[in-house]
């Protein structure tokens, strides 16, 4: 070869391998560009290509009341899912699941024949169907475990408490209000698929984040039914239409117990119409009518405008003021400041009303809270209504001093009573005790909250004692509870006719709001009763629900009857929240000496009952209590053992 | 005839290239068709060695005789060559749409493979016997432009797109390599250029011109045409730096990729080892090349350097059709990645062209 040729071959060489290099550069540029620098989009692509999630409702912590008995819980069903195109025999399977789940047959199939790697077939099925259809073995049909709400207690606290929905999504009360704290993580289903849609692996995955929390309300599962069966009594009685109690700790203001009645079961809520979930105690306002008086005296008392016995002539029961007149259902003639609250004299209340004067009194009502949200971690309060002097007429001028032409809503009239109660603090009420995680560690708690002082204690013991005088000579001796004194006051209040626009003659709020013991006060207990036949007066209606409740929860909480006399009791016990806090042993309907019903119990619940009987208890199953041998009061005596059968609540 | 200075001149370092890319191919092979158990196909990463076996004895042979050889047989096997391809059309088994195997036995054998190395051959002594052209114009060229339309179109027929694209850029490498006039390289490729119309409306068949068409737009239709070369990019971009790791390529492992084992068993790689493996890999192959450059510069005569130069441009072009091809900067045409993808035919015709690269090495001190 010739050696030009030889340089030229060389010459080539280089530039073929500069060609090679640059080929090969370029589609390594590309490898670079896709592995590394597109990287996010095309991993996010591959991971929606080959997994599907299907999302399940999150697990929701626990509701406790006081004393740690389950109000709201979640449980453990199955759901049951179909892969479409696994299922073999279409119609046969539609057929034996239409069958166990008494479902429609051609709906089942239609979904059979969907077109998708997974449909739901059923969701929180009971475990006996669950059991029955994993029994048939059917191909192309799964089961998953999914959490649904549950409360044990029914219709217990059930307004404050609300309810969950079917995605276990907080829908009213306390479930909504703590929604995202009480929620547990977004659990999904994910299933991989090949590049034909067939699924092949189903698996559950747990988002992390969120963690699920536990609430301790301040409630008292049993005072909560306590309150909400006499109250339901009383409505009953009455055939009223609605009925309020609250039960508050003044000291603290901690809520007890808050019934609604009529009551519902948020088990199945959507049986019951939306205007019954409402918890009425702090949605609703009314005119508070006579309830107000305390409040105007302890503003008269405080401005040095009149002492309790200062008299008032009460114009033998008619009083014209702007062209309206004002009646007294007795007629008085003269009556001193502490008679006029006593008897409820509308007259004196705006006599003693013109002294204090409209502007002053407004003021001192919303010291007491009235006009203003309680703070009560509850969605939906409503503020209620105090005229500002400005736009008040004459009239309005001289009703409110007897409650008339202001709104206002049970749970600040109970607030308002509690600053009375213990010595003038108007204090935050709160449901939620402490809010604690899995661990069961304390996340938050709430700790008594002073809002303002509103009197000094001095003023708060005047009208205090006032106030007894109500129960013992006045218009409320039918909350008198025997070995206690009761402070309270009774208010009948004209409600406004919406065809009229005028107080109507037959509809009427029968109120009481009062506490006990009078002394050292442990309860404000308010309780209202809306449109009551018969008789509408708040003593008569109201003031027995006040003993009744008033009385049970005494006893309950295990204060002892203490006559004026007696010496102040011993520190240690006088601490209300210690006492109230104090466990108590569960009380299912008891009869001495007879084996008590455990039916709808919680395991927990059932051996401690059985167990303070000294009974060995046999427990089958899991769930509440449906089941037990020997059958309920049968004699204790015979008695040594009792088997008790469980099963899962639907 | 066989030399002792022959082993000694024994190309290991090649060797070791091949035997390296072979692991590569094979432990590929077998993530790739690992899925497919079930269904019997596991066997295919086991054939691979068998090829692999078969490719290594080949390459052997085609060392121990003088590749001047060649010189004499060039037109006897282009002729080969082309009555194989005739016969394919005629006689070939028809898979997937496309007749590309001739099948002798049990087994089968595309010819289209041999014809890329029978070309490479023929323009070598073509363009040794008139080496006294310095550069070579249009009414030289005529010769050569027969030699590979003939079995391009041939190709094309069957369909195989890829190859005859495959063999045209093959050919064209070497004619720039021998020296062409400037004038009849324009005129050549606006001749190409100009056919281009007529290609797409003759001679390709429906599903190739959605792929190109496709190639233009990805996303046109993701399920459908665009199905694979997006599910290619997802696969590839997926194994991100470092990869997901051997066997544990979701893509791969769901099905996800087309004909993974063949196509687009490079997208399995760079899913399974990352960017990391890609680079190795097509380290590997550059290495490849150079080692080929070098023995064709060093090669004694013209005829070798063309050999050597033509079989480095079968490799290197088929190489980068396919990873243009799954990485989406080019149509899919249906080039396998060689020496990686399953295939016997181009195993045991890659792994000749190799015998002969190693054959010129191995003979560049000697003087006829």
């Amino acid at each position: 070869m010739k050696v030009r040729e030889k340089n030229w071959i060389r010459f080539r060489m280089y530039l073929v391998a500069v060609f090679f290099l640059v080929g090969l550069g370029i589609i390594l540029a590309r490898a670079y560009q896709l592995q590394v620098l597109q990287k996010d989009k095309l991993t996010t692509m591959a991971r929606v290509g080959y997994r599907d999630t299907i999302k399940l409702p999150p697990k929701r912590g626990t509701i406790y009341d006081r004393e740690g008995h389950e109000l709201a819980v979640s449980i453990e069903v199955d759901s049951i899912y179909a892969h479409p195109n696994h299922v073999k025999n279409k119609p046969e399977t539609a057929r034996q699941l239409s069958k166990i789940l008494s479902m429609n047959r051609g709906n089942i199939l239609k979904d059979l024949k969907k077109k998708r790697s997974f449909v739901w077939i059923a969701r929180k099925i009971s475990p006996e169907k669950g059991s029955q259809i994993k029994a048939l073995k059917l191909a192309g049909i799964g089961f998953t475990k999914e959490s649904r709400r549950y409360y044990p207690g029914r219709e217990i606290g059930a307004h404050l408490i609300g309810f969950s929905g079917e995605d276990n999504q907080g829908l009213e009360g306390l479930e909504r209000k703590y929604d995202r704290l009480l929620k547990g993580p977004e659990r999904t289903l994910v299933q991989m698929r090949d590049a034909l849609g067939r699924p092949f692996f189903i698996s559950r995955e747990v988002s992390h984040g969120d963690e699920m929390h536990n609430l301790i309300l301040t409630i008292d599962k049993d005072i909560q039914y306590k309150a909400q069966e006499s109250l339901k009594a009383a409505v009953k009685k009455t055939k009223a239409k609605s009925g309020q109690c609250i039960v508050i700790n003044p000291e603290t203001g901690e809520v007890l117990a808050m019934a609604v009645v009529p009551l519902f079961n948020p088990n199945v809520f959507k049986k019951h119409r939306p205007f019954q979930w409402r918890n009425r105690i702090i949605t609703d306002v009314y005119e508070p009518g006579s309830a107000v008086k305390p409040f105007l005296l302890a503003a008269a008392l405080d401005r040095n405008i009149v002492t309790p016995n200062t008299k008032f002539y009460c114009e033998d029961g008619k009083y014209r003021v702007a062209n309206h007149t004002i009646h007294d259902t007795k007629k008085h003639d003269y009556l001193s400041a502490a008679e006029i609250v006593a008897f409820s004299s509308n007259i004196g209340a705006v006599k003693i009303g013109k002294r204090v004067g409209y502007e002053t009194f407004t003021a001192y009502l919303k010291k007491f809270g009235f006009g203003e949200k309680t703070g009560i971690e509850l969605l939906g309060e409503r503020t209620g209504f105090i005229r500002p002097a400005k736009s008040a007429k004459e009239i309005d001028k001289a009703n409110i001093y007897f409650g008339q032409g202001m709104s206002a809503s049970s749970i600040q009239l109970a607030m308002a009573m509690g600053a009375i109660a213990n010595g003038g603090n108007l204090m935050r009420p709160f449901v939620v005790k402490t809010i604690t995680d899995q661990r069961g560690s304390v996340v938050k708690e709430n700790h008594p909250t002073v809002i303002r002082r509103v009197i000094p204690p001095k003023i708060a013991r005047k009208v205090k004692r006032v106030l007894e005088r109500v129960v013992i000579e006045g218009t409320g001796p039918e909350a008198a509870i025997s070995g206690f004194r009761v402070a309270g006051k009774t208010g009948t209040s004209q409600k406004v006719d919406p065809k009229t626009k005028k107080y109507s003659k037959k509809n009427y709020v029968a109120l009481f709001v009062g506490f006990v013991p009078a002394e050292k006060p442990k309860l404000v207990i308010m309780i209202s009763v809306d449109e009551p036949k018969g008789d509408p007066y708040g003593g008569l209606v109201a003031g027995p629900v006040f003993r009744e409740v008033g009385g049970w929860t005494l006893n309950h909480l295990r204060i002892n009857p203490q006559l004026r006399l007696v010496k102040e009791e011993p520190p240690g016990l006088s601490d209300v929240r210690r006492q109230i806090i104090e466990p108590e042993p569960v009380v299912s309907i008891k009869v001495p000496g007879q084996l008590p019903d455990f039916k709808g119990q919680s395991m927990r619940e059932v051996l401690k009952g059985g167990r303070s009987l000294g009974l060995e208890v046999i427990l089958e199953g899991t769930g509440l209590a449906i089941k037990q041998a020997p059958r309920p009061g049968s004699p204790l005596k015979k008695v040594t053992k009792v088997r008790i059968q469980f099963s899962p609540p639907m | 005839m066989f030399d002792r200075r022959l082993l000694q001149n024994f190309d290991w370092i090649l060797l070791l290239i091949l035997v390296l890319i072979g692991t590569v191919s094979v432990l590929n092979l077998y993530s790739a068709t690992f899925p497919l158990k079930q269904i019997g196909s596991s066997q295919i990463f086991v054939k691979q060695i068998y090829w692999f076996l078969i490719g290594f004895a080949v390459l052997l042979i085609m060392t121990t005789f003088d590749y001047h050889l060649l010189e004499t047989l060039a037109y006897p096997i282009y002729i080969f060559a082309l009555v194989l391809l005739i016969l394919v059309l005629l006689l070939g088994d028809v898979r997937s749409g496309s007749q590309r195997w001739l099948s002798l036995g049990g087994l089968s054998f595309q010819p289209s493979e041999l014809a890329k190395i029978a070309v490479v051959i023929v323009l070598a002594k073509f363009f040794d016997e008139h080496g006294q052209v310095d550069e070579y114009g249009l009414r030289e060229l005529w010769q050569p432009f027969l030699l590979t339309a003939m079995p391009a179109v041939l190709i094309l027929r069957e369909p195989d797109l890829g190859t005859a694209l495959c063999l045209t850029v093959v050919s064209f490498s070497i004619l720039l390599f021998v020296k062409i006039k400037w004038k009849s390289l324009l005129i050549l490729i606006l001749i190409s250029l100009s056919t281009a119309p007529l290609i797409w409306h003759f001679l390709l068949k429906e599903y190739q011109r959605n792929r190109i068409l496709i190639f233009i737009d990805p996303d046109k239709d993701p399920l459908g045409a665009g199905y694979h070369i997006n599910q290619s990019k997802i696969a590839i971009g997926s194994g991100l730096f470092w990869g997901k790791g051997f066997l544990k390529g979701t893509q791969t492992r769901l099905h996800f990729l087309p004909e993974q084992h063949t196509d687009f068993a490079f997208s399995v790689f760079a899913e399974e080892w990352g960017f990391i493996g890609s680079l190795s890999l097509l380290l590997l192959y550059l290495f490849l090349m150079l080692w080929g450059i070098n023995i064709a510069k060093n090669s004694k005569d013209k005829f070798g350097a063309i050999i050597a130069l033509g079989i480095l441009a079968i490799v290197f072009w088929q190489l980068v059709i396919n990873v243009s091809m799954v990485t989406g900067l080019l149509p899919v045409v249906g080039i396998p990645l060689v020496m990686v993808s399953y295939g016997g035919s181009s195993i045991v015709m890659t792994m000749a062209g190799m015998g002969l690269l190693m054959n010129i090495s191995m003979r560049r001190f000697m003087f006829q």
